[in-house]
């Protein structure tokens, strides 16, 4: 089964929001920056395990033979 | 080849958590929009919170309104059309389809959540602060890469013009939130910045924003809209292709230039506001030419109104959108305008738009898609989705109605001068006297709220009751592009 292009480059994205999240929540001077810092760092953390997930559902899938999983 | 045999190549889950986002937003909104109406009737409803008082809450209500809401309602909308009129799966793969829906709402989720803390931009619907902005523009970059990208692998071609629309829509909207946002943050941590432009120029660059988000968000997007679903519900070719193209082209350019008739009677130059005056008039031919486009493609089948609850929604719509792109050009002459502007007038002509126009050609959409896209024969009810359609268009009646009144009333007041050339009422008079009018606006959104849940409930039932049928086929195209 070959990766897409789209989960790399949603991976790397992901890996450089986390960071962005966690030095703008490290330095915030304010309520809202260190929110959006920890949110920014938690989605990344989600979104990329959510992309992990799906890259084995759909190596599973493949390997029963359906063509087709989102 | 049937839509059958192809739907297993388009990416529809997306699609489907767009529409659950649709409706999850459109109560939330609705039901903001109730609660800002109670305060403005009855001022202590605010409970004397900061989170919950009006200046923190309205921008809450427009932005789950016209982002939220209508944003994810064009997001599915545009992903399921172009997928079937171009034929071909969602360009670049399901990661960047589920990052631009997970990015997007998360987006909304911290926009709100910085609004209700007090922390805002202070431009109208460009509300949230710099670090935000920089996140849309990157989920927004991604959505135009994923559209852009289907529609240049397409194999059909020709490309319909619902996609033009929606094109217009993706990357005018990039432009006005890039150029409106330009600012200069106090510091990397801090949510707190100055915009690049001050005085008149930035209120001059806000209303080129603002007017344009109508003009592309809530216009252009919800055209593509109306051009795909009202020809496939009504089972009839668009009225006229050639139409839909001049209304396309001729729409794109008038709109940009129409922003200034918000700043009537301020510091802007004269000729500036004369320019957006000229332009927002001008707007009246495209306008209609699409309204009447959409319209007409009922020719032939007129009957299906009584049959077809979701486009009766559609064609009330168009119906709306023809009235209040007529009101609108009218309160940009600079006369009225002198009456209309900061009055509730204002209020009552965006929700004729937003009520009328916005929310009710989603209906329609939504009403069409939930049960194609969940393999359900029909809708679990016709008769709530008729409950739903007379109970919304009432709360509209109401609301408009109120606002009408109430706006010219206030602008009557504030312009009246007694014998001796003092001011005749005092700005407490006329809070006073639309009282009546208040009350009323919130009961129209009571019977809007209530409609929706109506839907909502009629929605999960197509879905989930047994006694809706499955669907064995996907529904037969008409003349379009690619189907």
């Amino acid at each position: 089964m070959e990766v897409e292009a789209g989960d790399i480059v949603a991976g790397a994205m992901m890996l450089v929001f986390g960071l962005i999240g966690l030095v703008l929540a490290s330095g915030a001077t304010d309520n809202e920056m260190y929110v959006f810092g920890l949110s920014l760092a938690g989605f990344a953390a989600v979104f990329g395990v959510g992309l992990i997930r799906r890259h084995f559902d759909k190596a599973e899938a493949y390997a029963r033979g359906e063509d087709w999983h989102v | 080849m049937s839509d059958l045999a192809l739907a297993p190549r388009y990416n529809d889950a997306v699609v489907k958590k767009f529409v659950i986002a649709t409706v999850f937003w459109a109560v939330v909104a609705f039901l903001v929009g109730v609660i800002l109406a109670s305060e403005l009737a009855w001022p202590s409803v605010n409970l004397g919170l900061s989170f919950t008082n009006f200046g923190r809450l309205r921008p809450v209500h427009t932005s789950a309104a016209i982002f939220a809401f209508g944003g994810s309602a064009l997001f599915g909308t545009s992903f399921y059309i172009v997928q079937r009129t171009c034929r071909v799966r969602l360009f670049g793969g399901e990661a960047l389809a589920n990052f631009i829906f997970w990015g997007y709402q998360f987006f909304i989720v911290m926009a709100a959540l910085s609004y209700v803390m007090g922390f805002s931009q202070g431009q109208e619907y460009a509300e949230p602060e710099w670090h935000l902005d920089l996140w849309l523009t990157v989920v927004w970059v991604t959505y135009g890469v994923v559209f852009i990208g289907t529609v240049f692998k397409r194999e059909e071609p020709h490309i319909y013009v619902a996609n033009w629309f929606f094109m217009a829509f993706i990357l005018t909207i990039a432009v006005l939130h890039i150029g409106n946002n330009l600012a200069v943050p106090v510091s990397l941590f801090t949510a707190k910045s100055y915009n690049v432009a001050s005085g008149v120029q930035n209120a001059m660059i806000q209303w080129w924003y603002g007017h344009n988000a109508v003009g592309f968000f809530l216009t252009a997007g919800f055209l593509g809209m109306m051009y795909y679903f009202i020809p496939k519900a009504s089972g009839r070719p668009v009225y006229s292709y050639r139409i839909s193209i001049v209304h396309f082209w001729s729409l794109v350019f008038m709109y940009i230039w129409a922003g200034p008739h918000h700043l009537h009677w301020t510091a802007l130059p004269d000729w500036t506001q004369t320019l957006g005056m000229a332009f927002s008039i001008m707007l009246w031919m495209p306008s209609w030419g699409g309204m009447i486009n959409g319209i007409m493609t009922l020719s032939g089948a007129w009957d299906k109104l009584r049959t077809d609850p979701g486009l009766r929604f559609s064609v009330t719509a168009v119906g709306f959108y023809g009235m209040a792109t007529f009101e609108g050009p009218v309160m940009s002459i600079r006369d009225v305008n002198a009456l209309s502007h900061y009055t509730d007038w204002g209020i009552g002509h965006v929700h004729s738009g937003a009520l009328g126009w916005v929310a009710f050609i989603s209906f329609g959409a939504l009403y069409y898609l939930v049960p194609v896209l969940w393999k359900r024969e029909a809708l679990y009810s016709k008769t709530l989705a008729s409950w739903h359609f007379w109970t919304a268009t009432l709360g509209i009646v109401f609301y408009i109605t109120s606002m009408w009144v109430a706006g010219i009333m206030q602008g009557l007041m504030w312009r009246a001068y007694d014998s001796f050339g003092f001011l005749q009422y005092s700005f407490s008079e006329s809070v006073s006297a639309v009282h009546p009018y208040y009350v009323i606006r919130m009961l129209g959104g009571v019977l809007f709220l209530a409609g929706m849940l109506i839907m909502v409930y009629n929605l999960i039932q197509t879905v989930r009751s047994p006694t809706t049928d499955k669907r064995e086929a996907m529904p037969a195209g008409v003349a379009l592009a690619g189907e």
